[in-house]
């Protein structure tokens, strides 16, 4: 196992590297000039390129892509163009709560989304499935916005019992995961409900049953365990998404996450910090994409990790 | 089953491990002082009155950009600083010059020599004095750091800065700058001690002579600072303030109904009538120097035919205009400049003419209509501007297709063509906003022959040798007589040349809870913090 996680964080590097390329070429490649965009547009030619010298944005790309690597490699993520602070400090202040942001949403939504799956597949066409279905399709029609605001009407407004946003401890963070994990937990619902459907037709259930195993042991262990497998899936997929992509939660609720900051940074393009928030959500999706990997060995010791 | 144990577990560890940790989660960026932010929620909401009277949270619509006042574009980060930092000349209420760290200052006949007298017994947060040397020290920052925006606002013409006394200093230009004052008064003063020593430092945390100092900037969350007790000026104000950037309208609104936020700053025009009504809310408005216009391409055609610009203003309501895009609020753009930009002269108004509008069309030669691109970006407010604008045309027979475009691509479509045949621009739905003190900037840019892009922001491509001569010289001159005759003039020329849809003027709403006093948004849209109390 250990083996196994040492050569894919190994394989990380090439991917990286990749991935800086593309994202390096792209953000070239998009129209606007971050010199004019930084100088303000009642700027002149003179300033802009003073700006653009002081940024280092005058040399060719290649160069531009070097120097970021270089200093990459040292643990210098380079300075923003738009706020003049390392992009490493920027970073510190942002990147902790969106990852707690996203444990907690992905935490809850997978407990009630295993939950209703469970429930409403056991109880098939009844009013309980009904029920948990209605619940899981709301969850994933109601845009993130619109569920925030609500939520900030109803629990700040007019309850006053929890904040409206910012970050001042763990009230903060409870709106906005839910909203944030509203879709997740719906997409795990339903596709633990299918999956659980599909898996209870099996031959292997059957033969519980017909051994006279109880319900809730051919369900839990047998069922369960294996439709877990996909439910992994999609949950480590969402998960991957959830850490960089949390923007209209952020802006809702203006809390200080990464994925709020990238947007600001393309709008200025701020390549500097576009480039590193880009590795950075790379890095954790590997990272994530591997757990799920682990995850399957434990849940079905069949499955054979390739070392 | 201890698959699924395991599972849970981890997540639940991950969960604990999140809780915990929490408080440490926000590592400040800078932090001189460690105590924690104290900005209330509304479940401690009515407690917060009370005990948290000294904290004064007022929540902006935009995240703030750097602390470096040398540095700085954008209005936010520029509120922030003045209550920390000071110039040797300020702006009043109104957005007029007003002395500050100046005791009286005076300027040559040539306008190219400043002379200050600097006022006694000031010091910066960090002890360092205020005086002659201070002064220089700053100046020759701005000068010799091309990078910094404020180098090329007037003080790349800068020849020499020389010490007259302790408390004197003279500052000579090499050629007449009309807005050099409102250079000055945007020019705030740094510690000489953080300049010399950590000026890498001054984007982050900096130290002025102001009545707060800066106390801590949490990237993207708040930014707080505290009453400077040295202060020259006294200390009645309140005792910390939180700046918060919330940048969804309708949280802004919800903190500022559970007094979550005792200001926020702007108050969405569609918001007004709501928060009217709220309990202990009033919502201020201040008429701003913001002026919304359509910039017509007067290079090419058919914008090239004075008829079918005029044709186009008078095509536009502007009543209309202010209740279906500002939601009623502001005032018609009843000239070049807005009424609260200093020389500003009122003209006659294009009031809405159809007639008149389809007759000078027809005149041009453009009976049958003609079909026309607005470019704006990608703004809901500006998209529906240029929705209103092409509903109004459409009166007189023009056609008008909107091309909405995302900020930066926008501005590289329109500063990337380097002559007036390049340019693919028609017309450009945007707005300008300039320092009330400065008319040089309000119009220059936008109407001299020099400022087409990419050198500045003439999208209009206004080409009049006779404005040009009138800018140039009113720009040169300390005779008040003689600018105001000038600039008095250069509105009438250009209003009537109409290279512009002239719309409106926008009108600034802010809220605050009713206990809060000394909150203030000049017309510039800067904050005014210096004397807030919470009563």
């Amino acid at each position: 196992m250990l083996k196994y996680i040492v050569k894919r964080i190994v394989e990380i590097i090439p991917i990286l590297i990749v991935v800086s390329i593309l994202t390096f070429l792209f953000i070239h490649l998009i129209p606007g000039d971050p010199a004019r965009l930084v100088a303000g547009k009642d700027a002149t030619l003179e300033e802009v390129d003073n700006v653009r010298k002081s940024l280092g944005l005058d040399k060719p790309v290649v160069v531009q892509y070097f120097n970021f690597m270089k200093n990459l490699v040292t643990g210098d993520l380079g300075t923003s163009l738009t706020t003049g602070l390392p992009v490493i400090d920027m970073f510190k202040t942002r990147f902790m709560p969106s990852i707690y942001l996203t444990f907690l949403s992905m935490f809850w939504a997978t407990i009630m989304g295993l939950f209703i799956g469970i429930f409403s597949a056991i109880n098939k066409n009844k009013w309980p499935d009904y029920l948990g279905m209605i619940t899981a399709v709301s969850g994933i029609s109601l845009p993130g916005f619109w569920l925030g605001l609500i939520l900030i009407q109803v629990f700040s407004v007019s309850l006053g019992i929890l904040p409206t946003g910012g970050l001042d401890g763990l009230s903060s963070y409870i709106l906005p995961s839910i909203t944030l994990g509203a879709g997740i937990m719906s997409m795990i619902a339903r596709f633990t409900r299918s999956s659980m459907l599909e898996t209870m037709q099996s031959d292997y259930v059957r033969t519980g049953r017909a051994k006279g195993l109880k319900e809730r042991t051919v369900i839990l262990q047998h069922a369960l365990r294996n439709s877990l497998i996909s439910v992994v899936t999609v949950a480590g997929l969402q998960f991957g998404f959830l850490l960089g992509g949390s923007v209209v939660v952020e802006t809702v609720f203006s809390f200080p996450g990464m994925g709020r900051l990238l947007i600001d940074s393309i709008s200025f393009r701020d390549y500097p910090v576009i480039q590193s928030s880009i590795l950075l959500f790379a890095v954790e999706f590997i990272l994530v994409s591997l757990i799920v990997d682990i995850l399957y060995t434990v849940l079905n010791p069949k499955i054979q990790l390739n070392t | 089953m201890k698959g699924i144990k395991n599972f849970i577990f981890l997540f639940a560890m991950i969960f604990v491990l999140a809780a915990c940790t929490n408080d440490d989660s926000t590592d400040p960026v800078n932090e001189p002082t460690k105590e924690p932010t104290n900005s209330s929620t509304a479940g401690d909401n009515n407690k917060s009155t009370s005990e948290k009277a000294q904290e004064l949270v007022i929540a902006v619509n935009e995240n703030f950009i750097s602390m470096d006042p040398h540095n700085t574009g954008d209005t936010n980060s520029n509120s922030v600083q003045s209550a920390m930092m000071e110039g040797l000349l300020g702006f009043d209420a109104e957005g007029q010059i007003i002395k500050v760290l100046a005791e009286d200052y005076t300027i040559s006949e040539d306008t190219l020599t400043y002379v200050f007298k600097l006022k006694q017994g000031v010091t910066f947060h960090d002890g360092a004095a205020f005086n002659a040397e201070a002064v220089k020290t700053n100046i020759e920052r701005i000068t010799n750091d091309k990078s910094l925006r404020l180098y090329s606002r007037g003080f790349n013409l800068v020849n020499s800065i020389e010490i007259l006394g302790d408390y004197e200093i003279k500052v000579t230009i090499s050629e007449p700058y009309g807005p050099m004052v409102t250079r000055f008064a945007s020019a705030k003063m740094i510690s000489p001690k953080v300049i010399k020593e950590s000026s890498d430092q001054i984007p982050k945390s900096p130290v002025g002579t102001g009545p707060y100092k800066f106390s801590k900037w949490v990237q993207g969350d708040y930014l707080s600072i505290e009453r400077f007790d040295g202060y020259w000026g006294g200390n009645d104000r309140v005792e910390k303030i939180t700046f918060k950037p919330v940048s969804e309208n309708g949280s802004r609104v919800a903190m500022l109904k559970t007094g979550e936020a005792h200001a926020i700053y702007p108050v969405p025009a569609q918001n007004q009538e709501e928060l009217s009504k709220a309990k202990d809310v009033t919502v201020n408005s201040v008429p701003s120097t913001i002026a919304r216009y359509v910039s017509l391409n007067t290079f090419k055609k058919p914008l090239d035919d004075i008829r079918v610009r005029q044709a186009f203003n008078y095509a536009v309501d502007k009543d209309a205009f202010l209740k279906v895009v500002n939601s009623g609020l502001g005032e018609p753009l009843d000239s070049i400049i807005t009424s609260k930009t200093i020389y500003y002269k009122k003209q006659q108004l294009y009031n809405q003419d159809i007639e008149k509008a389809k007759a000078l069309l027809a005149d041009a030669g453009y009976a049958d209509g003609l079909e026309i691109e607005i470019w704006g970006n990608t703004n809901s407010d500006t998209m529906k501007g240029m929705q209103f604008i092409q509903q109004q045309l459409k009166q007189i027979g023009v056609k008008v297709e909107i091309k909405s475009m995302e900020e930066a691509t926008l501005s590289d479509e329109i500063y990337g063509a380097q002559t007036p045949e390049e340019a693919k621009l028609k017309m450009w739905y945007v707005s300008w906003s300039a320092y009330a003190s400065d008319v040089t900037n309000a119009t220059k840019p936008l109407f001299h022959s020099v400022s087409f892009p990419p050198n500045s922001a003439n999208t209009a491509y206004y080409n009049n040798p006779e404005t040009d001569k009138m800018m140039d010289e009113a720009n040169s001159i300390s005779d008040e007589a003689r600018k105001t005759e000038l600039y008095a003039n250069l509105q009438d020329v250009i209003y009537k040349d109409a290279p512009w849809i002239f719309l409106g003027v926008d009108e600034i709403l802010y809220g605050v809870r009713s206990n809060v006093s000394g909150v203030i948004v000049n017309p510039g849209g800067g904050l005014d913090v210096a004397n807030a109390k919470i009563n």
